[in-house]
Formats: structure tokens, sequence, C-alpha cells
């Protein structure tokens, strides 16, 4: 193979007595670059996409949520909680109170969802507490441990940032939370509104939660909705995200008949697998550079060929096989397509590098629910790309090395 | 001379190329065409334009098959070889010089001459260590870094000498090695293959139009109606 490397790579340098197989060959290794790096960079954002998607939602949310099959609340929770907190693989675990609200601020309102927690817990299941960039979640304690200074100051909540911004609120303004789960009176079911006061603004820059999340504490959410002290929601935090399925049936098995869990993947199901799916179509489509790059070759090794088959003539009469022949446009193509290649992935890496570090391009968070474009080149994803490269152009160098191998001697050289 | 067994020997040689048009008869270039050339011997062969000459050094070299025949180069069978063993035969045992150099332009004079023994996959320092060697006893000493572009047509011819002396081998097939060279050169390097003929030991097949050249070969074959005659 040494001989076959010393000729192949002797042609790849040589000035040529054609220029345009050796503009062919150029354009093939920067076809060869495009396509690698365009690979490089679109999986490394897909990836990155879902990375970030998954650290955020993984972050914000639990890993296993547990709730009633009946969807009613969960009462005498507080040795229940005792009890799963302490289970196998479980770090922390909460309890939740939700209801569907609508939030007013004078003529601006929009639809939230509430949380009744204690803060405490809370912190130790999900993150998005730890994102308040105004304000803080301190007023959220429960009564016992900061009681209320009046009961004529209105109630704490927090909010996200997006829908602070709906509803143009800021820290200290008041709102009017209204809940459709309301009071049964003798004018009929009348629902339940009372005012609250803006003690933090989160932005946890995922737009799901930014949009339509509101905290309070979990005393507040039960006289809101005109429960009891129930809870609809146990969250738990485990010590390895992935195994989200077995805990969550453990925890169904101890909690109890009647309940139910859920975890992250199966709450975001459907998005992973758009996030899969969308890098697949990104991969295929992107492929075809890396294809069209494997025909520059397969049109470059023709003309070169044919531009040598004298040559070739002449190191078959000094005894070279055709089998080296073979080899020596085989290696010229692996070379053009290696060189390509790994101009591609330093190209690729550098701009999915220079990507995450400057974060330089900014996205629309109310669109993409992530402020900008995230990058996470893999070695997988390059090892895969230089294999279907250095594949494509050993298949685009079959013909041009069967046909260099084919010629006869004495047939090129006889007119000359 | 003739005591000593041949190193190639040509048995009952015939090629036939097939009509170009179905109903038009064939092209017969050889009918029972016999040759031997002993150790050391300079064979000389002239004939027509046409004639068969250059097809002739195809088929003892293996470039080309014969329609019926034998050829041996030594205890090689020459027409039984698979390709394989062709292209081994090549490299080992027959020196090959054409009319036209034919040395690959990208290389340079040392890098051509060391070829064969390159692709046979001799140590690149020691194939350019014998090139050199080569180089200097066709008077190239020194100009082995000079691409084939940057030679006067004779050394280039030298060139092309060295290389196909390179591998040592038994036979040297000439094809005309001076007909693209003028009156000065050509005598230069028809004198050089003399020299070389002899200091090697070789047994030399030469195809000349120059009647002259061929008087002063050991021998002169004519091909003609597809056999050789002596003249
Ligand atoms: N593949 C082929 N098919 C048909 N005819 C062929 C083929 N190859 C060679 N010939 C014919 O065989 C004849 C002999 O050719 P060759 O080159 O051996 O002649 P030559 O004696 O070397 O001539 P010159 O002195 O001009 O070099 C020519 O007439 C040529 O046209
Ligand atoms: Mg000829």
């Amino acid at each position: 193979m040494r001989f076959e490397l010393f000729i192949a790579a002797r042609y790849l340098r040589a000035r040529r007595r054609q220029a345009v197989v050796g503009l062919i060959t150029l354009i093939s290794v920067i076809g060869v670059a495009a396509g690698v790096a365009s690979l490089i960079i679109a999986l490394a954002i897909t990836n990155g996409m879902r990375r970030d998607l998954q650290d955020r939602l993984v972050g914000s949310t639990a890993h296993v949520l547990l709730m009633k099959t009946a969807g009613d609340g969960i009462d005498n929770w507080r040795p229940l909680l005792d009890k799963l907190q302490h289970q196998p693989h479980v770090l922390a675990a909460a309890p939740g109170l939700y209801g569907q609200v609508l939030i007013s601020r004078g003529p601006r309102s929009g639809g939230a969802l509430i949380k009744g927690i204690l803060p405490d817990d809370e912190l130790k299941t999900g993150n998005l507490l730890q994102s308040i960039k105004q304000g803080s979640y301190g007023e959220l304690q429960p009564t016992t441990l900061i009681p209320n200074p009046s009961p004529l100051i209105p109630k704490p909540i927090v909010i996200g940032q997006d829908l602070a911004t709906t509803l143009g609120a800021e820290v200290g303004d008041s709102l009017l939370v209204t809940s459709p789960q309301g009071e049964l009176t003798p004018l009929g079911l009348i629902p339940r509104y009372e005012h609250f006061r803006v003690v933090g603004i989160f932005n946890s820059g995922f737009y799901q939660y930014d949009s339509s999340y509101a905290f309070m504490r979990l005393a507040d959410a039960q006289h809101l909705f005109s429960e009891p002290d129930v809870i609809s929601v146990i969250s738990f935090k485990l010590d390895d995200l992935y195994k989200a399925q077995q805990v969550g049936h453990a925890l169904e098995q101890v909690a109890g008949n009647g309940f139910q869990a859920t975890n992250w993947m199966e709450q975001n199901r459907e998005l992973f697998r758009a996030l899969k799916l969308e890098q697949v179509v990104t991969f295929i489509v992107l492929a075809l550079i890396v294809v069209v790059a494997a025909l520059n070759i397969l049109i470059a090794l023709t003309m070169m060929v044919m531009e040598k088959t004298r040559d070739i003539a002449v190191m078959m009469s000094f005894g070279v096989d055709a089998s080296q022949i073979r080899r020596i446009f085989l290696a010229q193509g692996l070379l053009i397509s290696g060189i390509g290649t790994v101009l591609g992935l330093v190209v690729g890496y550098a701009a999915s590098l220079a990507g995450s570090h400057y974060k330089f391009i900014q996205l629309d968070a109310s669109i993409y629910s992530i402020d900008y474009l995230p990058f996470a080149p893999r070695i997988i994803d390059a090892l895969a790309v230089a294999a279907l490269s250095l594949i494509t152009a050993l298949l685009a160098t079959l013909y041009p090395s069967h046909s260099a191998a084919s010629v006869l001697p004495a047939e090129a050289l006889r007119y000359e | 001379m003739a005591t000593s067994s041949p190193i190639l020997r040509a048995e009952a040689l015939e090629k036939t190329y097939p009509p170009l048009t179905s109903g038009a008869p064939g092209l017969t270039l050889f009918r029972d065409l016999s040759l031997e050339v002993a150790p050391g011997e300079m064979v000389a062969v002239v004939g027509q334009s046409g004639a068969g000459k250059s097809t002739l050094l195809h088929l003892m070299a293996a470039l080309d098959r014969p329609t019926t025949g034998n050829v041996y180069v030594g205890e090689t069978e020459v027409t039984a070889l698979t390709p394989r063993q062709q292209s081994a035969f090549r490299n080992r045992q027959i020196g090959y010089v054409w009319q036209f150099h034919y040395l690959l332009p990208e290389f340079t004079a040392l890098e051509n001459a060391a070829m064969p023994l390159l692709a046979r996959g001799v140590a690149k320092s020691e194939a350019l260590a014998a090139a050199e060697t080569w180089l200097a006893r066709v008077g190239l000493a020194g100009r082995g870094h000079h691409r084939s572009g940057e030679l006067s047509g004779g050394e280039q011819q030298r060139v092309s000498i060295a290389r196909a002396l390179v591998t040592q081998p038994r036979l040297l097939l000439a094809d005309e090695p001076t007909g693209d060279l003028d009156t000065t050169t050509s005598t230069q390097v028809f004198e050089l293959l003399q020299q070389l003929h002899r200091e090697q030991g070789l047994a030399s097949l030469i195809v000349t139009h120059n009647l002259d050249f061929a008087a002063r070969c050991d021998r002169v074959l004519r091909l003609k109606g597809g056999q050789l005659h002596p003249a």
C-alpha cells in the first residue's frame, strides 16, 4: 500500500496537465468539507436543543409525579410524603396543589397554573424558584414560620417573567386571582377571587413555565380553591433521572391503591420524539451534500483516470499489478475525502464550539422556549459523519478505480 | 552460442485480430512465427511499418496474448501466466524501452528510475539508492532531482533505460528506442544500450528502423509476411 499511497499523494499535489482536473479535485475537497461541516453543525444544534430542553425540563419539573388516579386530592398527605421520601433513589419529595386560575391586573389578564407549595421542599425537587430574578420567594414560607403581618396586606405570589409582562406587573403590584372552583352560594356557584401581591418574578428561560406558572403558599392555595388540607401531587427528585420509570412504579406500590405515577419522559414523550425525528431528517437532508461531494470525487477521479491512461499503461508495463492500480485511485479518492472530512470536522467543530461559547445566535424565547441557539457537538456524531463521508467516497472510487485497472497497456501505448 | 539454452523462445506464434466489421477478413499478423534469443545475444528486428514488430514485443512481455503458440522466457511459460503472474514476470524479468520515454511527469528522474522497485515493495531508500546507481550508469549522475520536463530528449530516454534495467532483468525489449531522437543522440543512446547489454549479460531484442544500428547487432531478423527471416 506504500507504493499506491506514494503515487496517489503525488498525483493529488502535482500540477495538472489539464487544469480542470485539479479544479474539480479542489471542488471535491471543498464539497466534502462543506457537507461534513454542515452535518456537524446541524447535529450539534439539534443535539444542543435536545440537551438544553431536557436539562431545563428536568431541572424545572420533578423527575416523578405521584397523584391520585381519580384526580381528587391526597388528604392526610404528611405521613405518606414522609414514607415515600425514604424510598430508594428518592432524593427529595415535595407536596403541591395545582389549580387553574385567571390572573388580572386592571384591564390585563392571563390564565395561569397555580402551584401551592412549601418552598423548602419545592426547592429540592425543581429549580423554578431559584430562577427568581426580581424579588424573592422568602414570603412564600408557611405562616407558621413567618406570620402574616396584617390581614390587610394581600398574600404573596411569585409569577413567571412572561406572565408578568403580559399583566404589566412588577414586584409589589397587586393582582386579582380568580378561581373557577368557586363557592356555592344562594346565588349559585360564584367564582372565588382574592388579591395577591407579587413578591417575586422568576425567569427560567422556559416559555412554558415563564408564561403560565405562579407559586403561592400551600395554605393560601388550599384556601383559594376552597380545599381542606389536601394536595394534588407529590413531586420527586431522583438520584438517577433515567430510573424515573422504575422508581415511579415502586412509589405507586408503596403509596397503595388509587395512586398513579408519571415521569418527565412520559410527560414530554411527544417533544422528545419530535426532536429525534428532527435530528434524523436533518441528517438525511444534509447527507445529500456529502453524496453530491462523493459525485464530485467520482467525476474528478474519472477525469484523472482518462488523463493518466498512458501512465497507467506504462506502470503496468514495468510490472505494477492491476490491483495496485485500483488501489492507487482508491487511495486517491480516500485522500480527497479524508482531507475534506478532516477539514469539515475542524470547521464544524470550531463553529459549534464558538457557537456554544459566544451564544451569538439569539432566539425569540417566546417561540423557542430558550433564548439562544445551543450547540452540543458529540464525538459519536463526528464518527458517524466521518464514516458516512468516507464510505460514500469509497463507493465513488469503485467505478474510476475499476476502469483504471482495466486499462490494456498494449492498446493504450500503441499509438503515441 | 547456439549450444546454451535460449533466454527467449517463441514457438508457432499466430496473432489474428478479429475483423472490425463482421464478414470482412480479420488481420493476421503472425503465422507460425518462431524465435530464439540466446543469453548475451543482441537481436535486431526490422520490418515495414505495420508489419507487427511492436505487437511481437508485446507478446514477449505478456502485454498481449498470441492467438495460438507459446512464448518462454527462461523456464517461464509466458503465455500460461495469470494476470497477476504476468505483472510479477514483467517486473522481474523484462526491461522495456519504448520509442517515447514515457516517464511519469509528476515524479523526478530518480523516482522514475526507482519506480519498478517501489512497485515491487522494495524499501524507498534502497530503491532510490539503486536508481541513483543506474542514473550514474546511463550518464546522469547527479541529475536525479529533475522532472522529466526539465530533461532533453536523450536524457529522458536514458532515464527510461535506467528504469528498464534497475530491476536487473534478463531480457531487454526495446521498441525503436532511438526513433524520437536526432542522429547524434540516437547514436549515443544506441551505444549506451549496447554497452549495458554487454555489461549486464542481457538478451536483447531491439526493434529499429535504423539499418546501421541493426547491422551492429549480433543478428538481424526481418519481420515479413508474418514470419521472421534472417536478413
Ligand atoms: N487491437 C487491434 N485490432 C486490430 N488491428 C490491430 C490492433 N492492434 C494492432 N493492430 C494492427 O496490427 C498491425 C501491426 O501493428 P504494430 O504496431 O505491431 O506494427 P509495427 O510493426 O510496430 O509498426 P511501426 O513500425 O509503425 O511501429 C497494424 O496494422 C495495426 O493496425
Ligand atoms: Mg511499432
